[in-house]
C-alpha cells in the first residue's frame, strides 16, 4: 500500500465528514457539491485499487490475506455511493448525517485496509 | 405481509436514515466476516464462524425491514439481535471453549465498538417510538432541495 494514497483518502474522507458536519449543525440537507466531493474520493480509491493490485501481483507483502483485503476494498467502495443514494431520497438535515458517518467509515476502513496489508 | 400503516411514521425516514445506514454498515461487516470466516476456516472454530455468518444475515434483513418500513419484520430481527448480543456477550465471557474466535455478537460487540449492543436498542426505541407516535401531530421536516 502507498502511504501517501492512503493518507489522502483518509484527508478527503475527514474533509467531507466536516463538510457534512457543519451542514449537520446548519440543518441543511446533502447538497450536489458534495457528491461530487465523494466522487473525489471514489476516483482515489479505483486509483488506490489498481496500484494495490499491482503491488499484490508483483510485490506482494508477507501473508497478506487476499480474499479479506479484497473484500475490504469492496466494501470501501460501496458506502459512498449508498450515502449519495440517501441524499436523492432523503431531502432532510438526516441525508447529511448519514453522508457523515459514511465519510468516516470509509476512513475507518482506509486505517483497515493499512492493517490488513501490515503497513500499520 | 408488509403491514404498512399510513398513520405511522415510516421506520426508513428522518433519524430513521442514521439507524438504516448503521445497520446497512454493521450488516455488511458482519456478513462479509462470517463469508469469510465459513468459507475459509470453518473447522476451527465452527460454531463461532456460523454464529457470525447467521448474525450478519440478521443483521441484513433488519436492514431491508427497518428501511422498507416492514414493522413486524423489523420487531422480530432486532429483538433477535438484541438477545443474540446479550446471549452470546455472555457466554464469550463465561465459555471461552466454545467461542475461541471473535464474533460480532463477542464480548457485547466489543470489536465493533459496542456499536452491535447499542444498536438493537436504539432500534426497539426508534420501532416503539415510530409505532406510536402519529405523524399528523407534529410538523414534518421541510423537504430541502439538492441544488
Amino acid at each position: 500500500m502507498i502511504v501517501p494514497l492512503a493518507l489522502l483518502v483518509v484527508l478527503l474522507c475527514v474533509v467531507l465528514a466536516g463538510w457534512a458536519a457543519w451542514f449537520v449543525v446548519r440543518d441543511r440537507a446533502v447538497v450536489l457539491r458534495q457528491l461530487w466531493g465523494g466522487a473525489v474520493v471514489e476516483s482515489v480509491l479505483v486509483v488506490q485499487a489498481v496500484v494495490a493490485a499491482v503491488l499484490a501481483a508483483t510485490d506482494p507483502p508477507a501473508g497478506l490475506s487476499g480474499g479479506l483485503f479484497w473484500g475490504y476494498v469492496v466494501t470501501q467502495a460501496v458506502v459512498l455511493p449508498f450515502a449519495a443514494a440517501w441524499a436523492f431520497a432523503e431531502r432532510t438535515r438526516w441525508s447529511s448525517v448519514v453522508l457523515l458517518v459514511a465519510a468516516l467509515t470509509v476512513a475507518f476502513l482506509e486505517y483497515r485496509l493499512l492493517q490488513i496489508w501490515g503497513t500499520v | 405481509m408488509t403491514d404498512q400503516r399510513p398513520t405511522h411514521r415510516a421506520t426508513g425516514t428522518g433519524p430513521g436514515r442514521l439507524l438504516v445506514a448503521v445497520y446497512g454498515i454493521l450488516a455488511l461487516a458482519a456478513t462479509a466476516r462470517g463469508v469469510y470466516q465459513v468459507s475459509t476456516k470453518l473447522d476451527e472454530a465452527p460454531v463461532a464462524y456460523l454464529l457470525s455468518l447467521a448474525s450478519g444475515v440478521v443483521y441484513v434483513v433488519a436492514t431491508f425491514a427497518l428501511a422498507t418500513d416492514r414493522r413486524r419484520l423489523a420487531w422480530v430481527t432486532v429483538g433477535i439481535e438484541t438477545v443474540g448480543v446479550l446471549v452470546v456477550g455472555t457466554l464469550s465471557l463465561v465459555d471461552v471453549g466454545e467461542f475461541p474466535d471473535q464474533t460480532v455478537w463477542s464480548g457485547f460487540g466489543r470489536g465493533y465498538g459496542y456499536v452491535p449492543l447499542v444498536l438493537p436498542f436504539l432500534g426497539l426505541w426508534w420501532l416503539w417510538t415510530t409505532g406510536r407516535t402519529r405523524t399528523d401531530g407534529e410538523a414534518p421536516e421541510a423537504a430541502q432541495h439538492l441544488g
